[in-house]
């Protein structure tokens, strides 16, 4: 589903790449989570992803799409095939639930039919059925996180990318959401997390990739935290 | 799979992909919208200033109009006379002046007799009995005068190539007082009609600056309002939304803010002129001709300022979206 062969990303000359030649393998269904002290390259690592940023050399391949084939345009295309959610949840503030899920659907030309279709059942399955027509400012940090997660996962993408997604939550919450990322994989989503969180780490017992200075230090099929 | 299935399965999906096309669109259009009236505080500053801009637009437009139409206005008043010989009776006049009207710089011609000149001038004087005496009295009389008005105000050539060389003028022509268009009286109409032009120019390099001006700042404001949703921007980008799609709305709301400015500008602006139309021509502005310009074709200035304020905001949203939809 994803792979990475011998990428490299350094951002100047002088200073020292922030991936340092990583290779990398996801089967499909896999929840795979990357831990790491911040500066390590995890953010890079899902730049690379999500193709916000190009690497300086190596081969990166996600969902049968080749990095160094994709046209410039083609870029929306391959973006709406990963599902991400960010620690700041990155909602759109002026518009209800109901609306930032939509708007995942919107922006893929979907008709209206199908949308009234397919966002009440995403809500439901992220817990938020009731508050369709609530706005971000409404909602508490696990509801506004739940909202994110369901417009990355409304368009039933292969891979869900969650960079720190409970960074800003409380342990109950934190749990809600990882339960809900189970819940998700469960249903054939590959899912990338990356966190902080020792607790997280050392009790969901999946595959745990470390790593420091811009290389992966060890990668554990089922993982704990190691500092 | 026949020929004939081919071609209309991609008939079907080439209509599918019109459709989503429009349906693209129109959820452009409600988002446009949408911001525009969920934002109120930048909604109110963005359309104010808009709204400054179009009536500064307007105003320039205006006043550079009047300018132009007080200069030639002037310049039509500047004295282009011929004085002929005072005994010159109104038909002997009339020849010289069916050849002059023929010149291709001459918009009117008139005829004034020595007698009338003369009545004129007492008139002129009447409080001044020496002056009126002197007159009785004078042995030399008024000569006749023939005026002239030009069409493009500062060309003489051809009249004065029609005074040097016309056989039937020269019959009749004062053989003292030279035309007013040539020799000394030449070099002080020449400066009037130097500065009206030079008015006109300075206005119309007047416009351009404002006009500049006040378009760098609806641009600034617009995309300062971008600026603001940078973010926003952003995880459209994420999430997958084309470069146009997340264009659009901002497009749009751009646009509303023109439309709405460009009514409260034309409304404001006529209204403005109106009343001060007035004062200025107590002070011998040439203003008559705007105003009627402006409220006779009243709904077609609106719909130039309708224009006008879309496309600034047009312009201005797709520069200030560019820079943030870089891959």
């Amino acid at each position: 589903m994803i792979l990475l062969d011998r990428v490299t990303k350094s951002y100047g000359k002088e200073m020292k790449p922030a991936l340092n030649r990583i290779s990398l393998h996801v089967e499909p269904n896999e929840f795979v989570i990357i831990v790491g002290t911040s500066g390590a390259g995890k953010s890079t690592l899902l730049k690379l992803l999500t193709r916000e940023e190009k690497p300086t050399s190596g081969k990166i391949v996600v969902g049968g799409i080749d990095y160094d084939t994709l046209k410039d345009k083609h870029i929306p295309l391959l973006r709406r095939k990963i599902g991400v959610v960010f620690q700041d949840f990155k909602l759109l503030p002026q518009r209800t639930v109901f609306e930032n899920i939509a708007f995942a659907l919107e922006i893929a030309g979907m008709t209206n039919r199908e949308i009234k279709n397919t966002v009440p059942k995403v809500i439901e399955l992220v817990g938020l059925t009731g508050k369709e027509k609530s706005f971000p400012h409404e909602l508490s940090g696990g509801e506004r996180q739940r909202v994110a997660i369901a417009r990355a996962v409304v368009r039933q993408p292969k891979i869900l990318i969650a960079d720190e997604p409970t960074g800003n939550l409380d342990p109950k919450h934190s749990w809600d959401i990882m339960r809900l990322l189970e819940k998700i994989n469960k249903y054939g989503t590959t899912v990338l997390l990356t966190t902080h969180n020792v607790e997280i780490v050392n009790k969901l017992k999946r595959r745990v990739i470390t790593i420091d200075h811009g290389k992966i230090v060890s990668d554990q099929a089922q993982g704990s935290y190691r500092q | 799979m026949s020929r004939r299935d081919g071609s209309s399965s991609r008939a079907l999906a080439g209509q599918r992909k019109n459709r989503r096309k429009w349906l693209t669109f129109l959820r452009m259009l409600r988002y446009g919208v949408n911001n525009f009236s969920r934002n109120a505080w930048l909604t109110v500053a963005a359309t104010a200033v808009m709204t400054i801009t179009l009536l500064i637009i307007f105003m320039t437009f205006v006043a550079q109009n009047v300018l132009s139409d007080t200069a030639v206005d002037i310049g039509k008043r500047i004295d282009r006379s011929i004085y002929l010989k005072p005994e010159t009776t109104a038909a002997q006049a009339k020849q010289v002046m069916d050849k002059i009207a023929k010149l291709d710089n001459v918009e009117t011609v008139t005829f004034k007799s020595s007698a009338e000149a003369r009545a004129d001038y007492a008139k002129e004087n009447k409080q001044d009995s020496g002056t009126l005496e002197a007159i009785n009295e004078a042995t030399n009389r008024i000569p006749a005068t023939i005026n002239i008005g030009l069409k493009s105000v500062d060309d003489t050539s051809s009249l004065i190539k029609f005074v040097e060389t016309d056989e039937t003028l020269k019959k009749y022509i004062h053989p003292v007082r030279k035309p007013t268009f040539i020799g000394q009286r030449k070099d002080a109409t020449s400066t009037i009609a130097g500065w009206t032009q030079f008015a006109q120019r300075a206005g119309i390099v007047a416009s351009i600056l404002f006009i500049s001006i006040s378009s760098l700042i609806i641009f600034n404001t617009i995309r300062m309002a971008i600026f603001n949703r940078k973010e926003e921007i952003q995880m459209m980008k994420l999430i997958g939304a084309d470069k146009s799609f997340i264009r659009g709305p901002f497009v749009v709301e751009a646009v509303v803010y023109g439309f709405i400015a460009a009514m409260i500008a034309t409304i404001l602006g006529v209204l403005t002129l109106t009343s001060i139309a007035g004062k200025l021509k107590a002070y011998g502005v040439t203003i008559d001709p705007t105003v009627t310009l402006m409220t006779a074709y009243a709904p077609i200035v609106l719909v130039a300022m309708i224009a006008l304020g879309a496309l600034i905001g047009i312009v201005s949203s797709l520069f200030a979206t560019r820079r943030y939809l870089k891959i």
